[in-house]
């Protein structure tokens, strides 16, 4: 029996882990499972922070320069050029400096920078405030990421710099590191492509001729860093709010995804949703099956005919492509998909297995007396016949619900299920067109599918166990 | 003769399970109205085609060449009963895919380029039918030689042990194990290829290596699904084997002093086999329709990943050709395993006489 309490205590843990998911994640956040703005925060790809402890290498994590842990220092002045006007300006000079002791490289930089100018409106060309970022690394080396004008339309909004993709503001970044290397680096400006650099790496890596290469060859610099943003406004009143970003390369317990998204929370609404869904099919199922097999037992002829038929003829079909054409072509939700599963569970093999045990029910005595004393037949059915019966079901609704968690988790892992939830399938199905195994992003498989086996098991255990109590030939002596 | 009427009766019994099965595809997909839409396309580009062939079609002005256009188009239609309520073209359809006339896909080749939707699955279903077939078989024998075993030695702790293992590797589908295999025995250890069916670009030329680098490929797929199932084979031989060995002919088979192997083969196997043939027919039934997503794991390029390839970029006349082309392929599992049955069991065998 110890396999049958193993069982129960996986299936307590699972529904202890229901209550408690939403304290972690709440349904709010489950909500934006799909949505891109929510998870940007997270590194992308990142790994589980506990691979640190066996890797030995201390992996960075996402580290914020917010506002605030900038030093400022701002001049505001009234000068007269040499026209004779009066010009007003600020300088803001905002530092940053931070040891970067880690042991690899971050996996992204963002800067973030909302400049507030007011009365400029950038009509006047040259009156556009300036902005240039440098960073100054550990070797005295200061690399210029940026220099250029904020244009009016960036008038109190945040611009972001995505220093790791060569699109967006950030273009000119590229173009600005490569100077760099080539003037004071060792590298001939042939070998140097700008498609390349990766400037988290480049920024970081020592100046040798494996600088550009990627993260795993390049040699990390580590020391004191300077993050530097300067700023001539054309006012009296001009504020800057710089903000900063280095992304890490390991998050949370399970890491994240292509999408930034925790893989913890993921996975863990991931279990009441598949337990949810494997439990109501299977008992609905189990239940439709049952009668339906007394029926078929208890009225024979051509009740029994044609419930028999009926069974051999949806055991045959191919429900798989059939339920693949309906999740393509009507895009259903995962209530829907529930509905269309029960359709095609109605009857099957559990109809079998109880028609032949009420056949042998039948014969008995206590089935004899309740005829005698009149009962009709269809109360002999429900009355004396189904309570027979039902002990059997229970082993089987348990030996069903993961039958159905990996038909749900099939369809999503095609792509095809509730694109709106985090369920296991789909999280495995992502993985895999993300070629999640190819990059070695292990995570990113393992835990969804561990959760799901895990599941599965639990619920086989448990059934297992009814089986035996049920089944006295399995009971162990 | 009433062993011919019995195969027969199941004969005709699978052909209409095989109708009813395709009549749902039809009218699911037609719900949409997905294959009045790629008809019409089809036919629209035949006579987009077959005109501009045409050297007058040239001389046209625009409305003409409109005029021209809709009326060889409805002609085919009308040709086709594509203008028929919608009762009637539904089993206009479900003729066609029964008479496997499958149609073009709109994106997807075979390796020749040809279009033709039966050609693509031809190429294609071999892979999985060698593939699923050896694995399922190997997976059968080594279950059924495990059940046996755990019978013999039923309550011991291997036994305990082994039931265990059984129960929990056969709730999992073989593509989960898959993905794990590929995780640990691909990538990590890189032991197997991690997918395809033959190496790419250069597959190697002559009879021998070719075989043997297809095997190769096989190899992970197959193990992974020898796993997950060969659990439900030895957990359902051990059971059934325990209650045959109480039955009182294998008692007095052990009375007359027969030894052990000879019970087990010659009594207890015999008597198991037909019920052993049943869950056979339902395994198989399960592996086929498993083949989509096991073979999209290990990117084997059979009918299954095709069915994955045709859903992701939205071929439907190759998703409803293949939903056909599985529809056979269970009808006719099954009839092949009836026809076994019937000759391993006596009672339907005694109709023979």
């Amino acid at each position: 029996m110890k396999s049958g309490i193993v069982g129960f205590g996986i299936l307590a843990s699972l529904i202890a882990a229901s209550v408690v998911i939403p304290i972690y994640a709440p349904y709010d956040v489950v909500r934006q499972w799909s949505s891109v703005e929510y998870w940007l925060e997270n590194p992308r790809w990142a790994a589980p922070e506990w691979v640190t402890i066996f890797t030995g290498k201390n992996e960075p994590r996402t580290t914020v320069f917010d506002p605030s842990s900038f030093r400022y220092v701002i001049v505001r002045d009234t000068i007269v050029d040499q026209n004779g006007r009066e010009v007003n300006l600020t300088f803001i000079t905002a530092t940053r400096r931070f040891l970067w002791t880690y042991d690899n490289f971050p996996s992204e930089i963002s800067l973030y920078i909302k400049a507030f100018f007011p009365g400029n409106t950038s009509t006047e060309p040259g009156s556009s405030p300036l902005v240039s970022i440098s960073l100054r690394r550990p070797d005295n080396q200061t690399v210029q990421l940026l220099g250029r004008a904020v244009p009016g339309p960036e008038f109190n909004r945040t611009t972001t710099y995505h220093l790791s993709s060569s699109t967006g503001a950030a273009e000119s970044v590229f173009g600005n590191i490569r100077k760099w290397v080539t003037q004071e680096g060792v590298l001939p400006s042939d070998v140097v492509a700008e498609a390349d650099i990766l400037p988290h790496v480049a920024l970081f890596a020592r100046n040798d001729t494996a600088q550009l290469n990627p993260a795993r060859s390049a040699h990390l610099l580590q020391g004191q860093y300077e993050l530097r943003i300067e700023y001539v406004g054309f006012s009296l009143n001009d504020t800057l709010e710089p903000r900063a970003r280095l992304y890490g390369t390991v998050f949370g317990l399970m890491g994240t995804d292509e999408r930034r998204r925790d893989l913890l929370t993921g996975v863990l609404w991931g279990a009441p949703i598949a337990m949810a869904f494997g439990s109501a099919a299977a008992i609905v199922v189990v239940l439709s099956q049952t009668i339906l097999g007394a029926l078929s037992g208890w009225y024979r002829g051509p009740v029994d005919e044609a419930i028999q038929r009926f069974a051999d003829l949806y055991l045959i079909i191919p429900v798989l492509p059939i339920l693949i054409i309906i999740a393509l072509l009507y895009r259903p939700s995962i209530v829907a998909i529930l509905f269309v599963v029960v359709a095609f569970g109605i009857v099957g093999s559990t109809t079998k297995v109880v028609r032949s045990i009420v056949l042998q029910i039948r014969e008995e005595q206590f089935i004899e007396a309740a005829q005698s004393y009149g009962a009709s037949r269809i109360r002999i059915l429900f009355r004396y016949i189904l309570p027979r019966v039902m002990p059997y079901t229970f082993a089987l609704v348990a030996l069903n619900v993961p039958i159905y968690i990996f038909l749900e988790a099939s369809l999503s892992f095609l792509g095809l299920g509730d694109p709106t939830l985090p369920t296991w399938g789909s999280i495995i199905g992502q993985a895999y067109t993300g070629s999640a195994l190819t990059y070695g992003f292990w995570w990113w498989v393992a835990f969804p599918t561990l959760g799901i086996v895990y599941t599965a098991v639990g619920f086989a255990l448990v059934g297992y166990a009814f089986d035996k109590v049920i089944n006295p030939r399995l009971r162990e002596e | 003769m009433g062993f011919v009427k019995h195969l027969v009766k199941r004969a005709v019994f699978l052909a209409l399970t095989l109708v009813f099965a395709i009549y749902i595809s039809v009218v699911i997909a037609n719900g949409g109205g997905y294959i009045d839409k790629i008809l019409r396309d089809q036919i629209e580009l035949e006579v987009r085609q077959q005109l501009a062939a045409d050297p007058t079609w040239g001389d046209l002005n625009a409305t003409e060449r409109a005029a021209l256009l809709n009326q060889r188009i409805s002609g085919r239609v009308e040709a086709r009963g594509l203008n028929r309520p919608f009762i009637e073209r539904s089993f206009i359809y479900t003729i066609d895919a029964l008479t496997l006339r499958l149609g073009r896909s709109q994106v997807l080749t075979a390796n020749d380029g040809s279009h033709a939707v039966g050609d693509i699955i031809a190429e294609r279903l071999p892979r999985t039918l060698v593939l699923f077939t050896v694995a399922n078989a190997l997976g059968a024998l080594l279950g059924i030689w495990m059940g046996l075993w755990m019978a013999r030695k039923a309550l011991s702790y291997f036994d305990r042990v082994a039931t265990v293992v059984s129960i929990t590797t056969t709730v999992v589908p073989p593509w989960v194990f898959g993905i794990f295999f590929v995780l640990v025995f691909a990538y990590g250890l890189g032991w197997f290829p991690p997918g395809g069916w033959i190496g790419l670009p250069a597959p190697p030329e002559g009879g021998l290596a070719w075989y043997l680098d297809v095997g190769w490929h096989m190899m992970l797929p197959m193990i992974a699904f020898i796993v997950a199932t060969f659990g439900s084979w030895s957990y359902t031989t051990r059971n059934l084997v325990l209650q045959i060995m109480d039955e009182d002919f294998v008692s007095a088979a052990r009375a007359r002093g027969l030894p052990e192997r000879t019970v087990l083969t010659k009594y207890v196997l015999r008597t198991a086999s037909p019920p052993i043939v049943t869950s056979l027919a339902l395994t198989l039934i399960v592996a086929w329709q498993g083949a989509i997503i096991t073979e999209t794991v290990f990117n084997y390029q059979g009918i299954g990943q095709l069915f994955f390839d045709a859903i992701t970029i939205f071929d439907a006349p190759v998703v409803i050709g293949l939903t056909a082309i599985y529809a056979y392929l269970l009808v006719v599992t099954v009839f092949v395993l009836d026809v076994i049955y019937s000759f391993l069991d006596p009672r339907v065998r005694a109709l023979r006489r």
